[in-house]
């Protein structure tokens, strides 16, 4: 599969001869594959709209302006999520995301075995493929007082007995952890497949030159994953703000309000209190701000390579 | 020196991946454990590590009695129906904008827009989109659920993608149709065998978010002839009643089927993995 | 240019071979078939053994599509607002019925041939009327004729129990109540009341019975907040400081199933339990430990100097989007039956005739079917009929559990709550101070 060594004055002239007679055809293929981006566009914004003209509508179908974006910003329930959120994902994300690349980083290196590699790799897609509500109770099972599992095993029985899921700290620790389990593989797994794409003669050249383990992964590897660091980062982010099924399941939202996050927050709005037009416009404004978030952290952490 | 050392970091990588192993595989084993309890285990007043009795009427009350067979046979469906068109979308979308001279302006704007999709919190389209699978006569189907989990998963699959594909130099194909090659030879015969560890890493990601996905299939469904299997799960868990190791049965079923189909496609994940990007220097 | 072709090709097909393979909702005509949407769980399990003998006797198959409860209510909300026709009869807990007729989601069935039987409750029939034929009417409402929306197919009141082992007197009042519990509480072996104290739902429904027969309420004659009267503070203040002071170690996390799970192994004396979680839980001979040691009453009497249970009936009702609409009004004429109930109790339904809740031949089985048939007859009363009140309940749950788990005191929480109901409430366009 390796291309044919050839002079490199060759190439270059036979590449610039070669282009205009292509440009044509290139125009041509972009003309072609575009629509498969406009139509998904289209049909993938269709409903972002809807959920605007929902938030700038009253329930029997007038515009009202911005109305409801000043009711769901006026609610000090709003903020008290958001700090909840934040505060969730400042455990999560930097265990998940070290963690994942961290254990990567580890397998890659002394796992030798490719059966090993590959059986490692399968066994990481578990956490994510089973069912959320499966999860929630699982864990449940596990952090409940009473009925669960691990306050039996640190051997903390009767009434004094650390309640993981009523307790404020406590309960935040446990759905974070719930979240550490299930999305580390997924760092996991796409870092991992990262560094299988780190070409193999700059790491041997790198060796050679008597490069210690870390210099190797700052100067040779992590330039590869940068791209997809930042990937999993924003995705994450982008998730945590969704996080959902299983903090129903394992607290529904308490204690108090300790653990109703956002997504948990807009869901009370949209089908609890049923005023769909504020949750569409809590919608709108989480959108807006994380897209907004996301350029500027992009301008200093662009993820793309130069 | 440099053996000792050697081999004192070997015993506590191993010790330290062992560690962590056990730590994910935990929730794991209690997963399986409760599926094979019985009633009168579930409401033993100290619960207990292992099933007293094991037994798997579970996985028979929720395969057969419960019926939830054909909700997994819809999942499958949605599953590999949808991955195979997300990755057929990523590949149409992000070719242009990696191996073609797309402006950067273009590429940032396809870029930002798939992020921007994912930042949408779910439950605020939830009726917009039921309405426009009603309207357009796909309410209760299982192609709404295709094409909403193609496009929700559309995002992650172009960053994905991307990013893979942008790790292969130019310069390879380049040869090959400075050679004479059609664009499309080029694609089939030299990315495509090149970008399988993207692929199937997409794959993977892909198939297991909708494999687990809910909120969508329950509201889009009505009906076992189209819900999915993880719908069904969830119906599990009511108000009144224990039946925790239904549940889990249904959870440890969930798991075992894309384990399944990654075992049987296993030479396919080896070779995707350690098929390394040959480079020119 | 050869993808795109595959593309066109697969997207037709996958289409194409999945409408196929779909089955077609039952058109108009003659029905042959009825969609029902159930709420899973105990609550639906006669209905369940019923669908076969249905389709024995009329020849009209029951598809029953099943959800739990917080799910099975958005789905209702989401297929009402878009009109949809897939389901010709619905499940409603009745705390859902202002929000459906508020909404003129529900069919009236007085002209699809449904009277009152006098055989039933009469409260059973109030329940099901909207606008409310007792109580404060939502100020839209008050112009609208009297419909009957929806009819009880799980006669449901909230009832007490206690072990009569261990306290041979039945306790008369919350006082004896917590007496007994201070006498017998040992932390950690036996609990002296069992809260069911998670989040929003559950420990509402545990509470609004406490908080009534304590002289409190959420709202008065004219849809003022009072739940931060002093009746009203002192019943949260009963909960959350006395009976959480003999309670299990985590109320704040225990719902309905962890409850029935203590007192079936005998670790709790008292609390209030619903009809559906005796057989298949604190009672089901396979888990016991408690068998012939648990009595039922009615909720004990409180400050008030009555004991008010709260009914959670579930109610048929038939959405006026359906296409076979006289086919779903018949099947809850048969629903009514005698017959028809005394088999729907012999496979753990919960009937509403009174003859039948008395019936000798079930009552060694269901030893609190008398119970229920007087709790129906007192009449028991019911959460606050407005189409706000999932939010409502939403709030008072969330502070109720705060208090519960130490994050407010109970004072804290009545005022708190009270204040976010009355914007709600304002909000919505009622007359509430």
């Amino acid at each position: 599969m390796t291309a044919a060594p050839v002079q490199p004055f060759a190439i270059a002239a036979r590449i610039r001869t070669a282009w205009i007679a292509r440009s044509r055809q290139e125009q041509l293929v972009y003309k072609l594959l575009l629509p498969v981006f406009g139509s998904v566009f289209i049909i993938a914004t269709i409903p972002f709209i809807l959920a605007t003209i929902q938030a700038v509508t009253s329930d029997s179908g007038e515009f009202i302006g911005l109305d409801n974006f000043a009711r769901a910003l006026s609610n000090p329930l709003l903020y008290e999520s958001l700090k909840q959120t934040g505060l969730y994902a400042a455990i999560a994300l930097p265990v998940e995301i070290l963690g994942g690349l961290g254990i990567a980083l580890l397998v890659h290196r002394t796992v030798r075995s490719n059966v090993a590699r590959a059986a490692i790799y399968i066994a990481a897609m578990i956490p994510i493929v089973i069912p959320q509500i499966a999860v929630g109770v699982v864990f449940r099972l596990v952090y409940a007082a009473d009925s669960g599992i691990l306050n039996v095993l640190l051997g903390q029985t009767g009434p004094n007995q650390p309640l993981w899921l009523s307790s404020p700290p406590l309960a935040m620790i446990a759905t974070a952890s719930v979240d550490i389990w299930q999305w580390t593989p997924f760092v996991y797994l796409v870092m991992f497949a990262g560094f299988q794409t780190v070409p193999s003669e700059s790491v041997e050249a790198a060796q050679v030159d008597g490069a210690t383990n870390w210099t190797q992964f700052r100067h040779i590897e992590l330039p590869y994953l940068r791209p997809l660091l930042l990937l999993v980062l924003f995705f994450r982010i982008a998730d945590v703000i969704r996080v959902f099924d299983h903090v129903y399941v394992l607290t529904g939202g308490g204690p108090g309000t300790t653990t109703q996050f956002l997504s948990l927050y807009i869901y009370r709005i949209g089908f609890k209190f049923s005023d769909l037009g504020q949750a569409s416009a809590l919608a709108v404004v989480v959108m807006v701000a994380m897209i907004l978030f996301y350029r500027i952290v992009s301008r200093f952490l662009p993820a793309d390579r130069a | 020196m440099r053996r000792r050392s050697r081999g004192i970091t070997k015993i506590a990588t191993t010790l330290l991946l062992a560690g962590i192993a056990f730590l994910f595989a935990f929730p794991l084993f209690y997963l399986v454990a409760t599926s094979l309890k019985t009633k009168a285990d579930l409401f033993a007043p100290v619960p207990s590590l292992f099933p007293p009795a094991p037994t798997i009427d579970p996985y028979i009350s929720v395969l057969f009695t419960r019926g939830f067979g054909g909700l997994l046979v819809n999942s499958i469906i949605v599953g590999v129906s949808a991955t195979i068109l997300s990755i057929l979308l990523a590949f149409a979308i992000c070719y242009p904008i990696t191996r073609l001279p797309a402006s950067p302006r273009l590429r940032a704007f396809v870029l930002n827009w798939a992020l921007s999709l994912r930042f949408l919190p779910p439950v605020a389209v939830v009726i917009p989109y039921f309405a426009i699978v009603r309207a357009i006569g796909l309410y209760n189907q299982l192609p709404a659920l295709i094409l909403v989990y193609t496009i929700f998963n559309l995002p992650l699959a172009i960053w994905m993608l991307r990013g893979f594909l942008d790790e292969i130099p130019l310069e390879i194909e380049e040869a090959a149709l400075v050679d004479g090659a059609s664009r499309w030879y080029a694609f089939r015969t030299i990315l495509l065998p090149l970008s399988r560890t993207g692929i199937l890493a997409v794959a993977i990601i892909v198939f297991a978010f909708d494999w687990a996905e809910f909120l969508f299939a329950f509201i889009l469904t009505a009906t076992p002839q189209a819900m999915t299997f993880p719908v069904g799960v969830q119906g599990l868990v009511t108000q009144f009643e224990i039946i925790w190791n239904d549940m889990a049965a249904g959870g440890v079923i969930a798991i075992l089927i894309p384990l399944s189909l990654m075992i049987i496609a296993r030479r396919h994940v080896l070779t995707g993995l350690t098929f390394g990007v040959i480079r020119e220097k | 240019m050869k993808l795109r072709k595959w593309l066109a090709i697969i997207i037709p097909i996958a289409l194409v071979a999945s409408a196929c393979s779909s089955t077609s909702t039952s058109s108009g005509g003659t029905a042959t078939k009825l969609t029902i949407a159930a709420v899973q769980g105990v609550e639906d399990a006669g209905l369940k053994a019923l669908a076969p003998m249905y389709k024995a006797q009329k020849g009209v198959t029951i598809e029953i599509v099943e959800a739990p409860y917080d799910d099975l209510y958005s789905k209702l909300v989401n297929a009402f607002k878009a009109n949809d026709a897939t389901y010709d009869l619905i499940m409603m807990d009745d705390p859902w019925m202002p929000k459906f007729g508020t909404d003129g989601s529900l069919s009236d069935l007085g002209p699809l041939g449904i009277a009152p039987d006098p055989d039933v409750a009469q409260v059973v029939w109030d329940v099901g009327t909207w606008p409310p034929p007792r109580g404060p009417v939502p100020p839209s409402e008050t112009s609208k004729p009297k419909q009957l929306l929806g009819v009880t197919i799980v006669g449901n009141v909230e009832m007490f129990m206690y072990r009569s082992d261990l306290t041979p007197t039945a306790p008369a009042s919350y006082d004896d109540v917590l007496a007994n519990a201070k006498a017998q509480n040992k932390p950690g072996e036996l609990a002296g009341y069992i809260i069911r104290g998670k989040a929003t739902n559950p420990v509402v429904a545990d509470f609004l019975p406490i908080l009534w027969s304590q002289g409190g309420d959420v709202f008065d004659e004219n849809w003022n907040v009072v739940l931060d009267n002093d009746a009203s503070k002192a019943a949260i203040s009963f909960l959350v400081n006395d009976l959480k002071g003999v309670a299990q170690t985590d109320p704040g996390n225990t719902d309905a199933s962890d409850r029935d799970k203590i007192m079936a192994n005998g670790q709790g004396l008292q609390s209030s339990v619903w009809p559906g979680e005796i057989n298949t839980a604190v009672l089901d001979p396979a888990v016991t430990k408690v068998a012939g040691k648990v009595t039922f009453i009615p909720i004990p009497a409180g400050k008030s100097g009555k004991g008010v249970g709260m009914m959670g009936n579930w109610l048929l009702g038939v959405p006026k989007a359906s296409k076979n609409q006289q086919a779903a009004a018949d099947f809850i004429k048969w629903m009514l039956q005698k017959d028809t109930q005394m088999t729907y109790a012999q496979n753990n339904g919960i009937p509403s005739r009174t003859s039948v809740l008395k019936d000798a031949s079930l009552t060694t089985a269901n030893p609190y079917f008398p119970v229920l048939a007087d709790a129906l007859q007192a009449p028991p009363n019911w959460r606050p009929r407005t189409d706000q009140w999932n939010a409502v309940e939403t709030i008072i749950g969330t502070h109720l559990n705060k208090a519960l788990t130490g994050g407010e005191t109970a004072d804290q929480a009545a005022t708190g709550a009270a204040a976010e109901i009355r914007t709600l409430m304002k909000g919505a366009g009622y007359p509430t101070k």
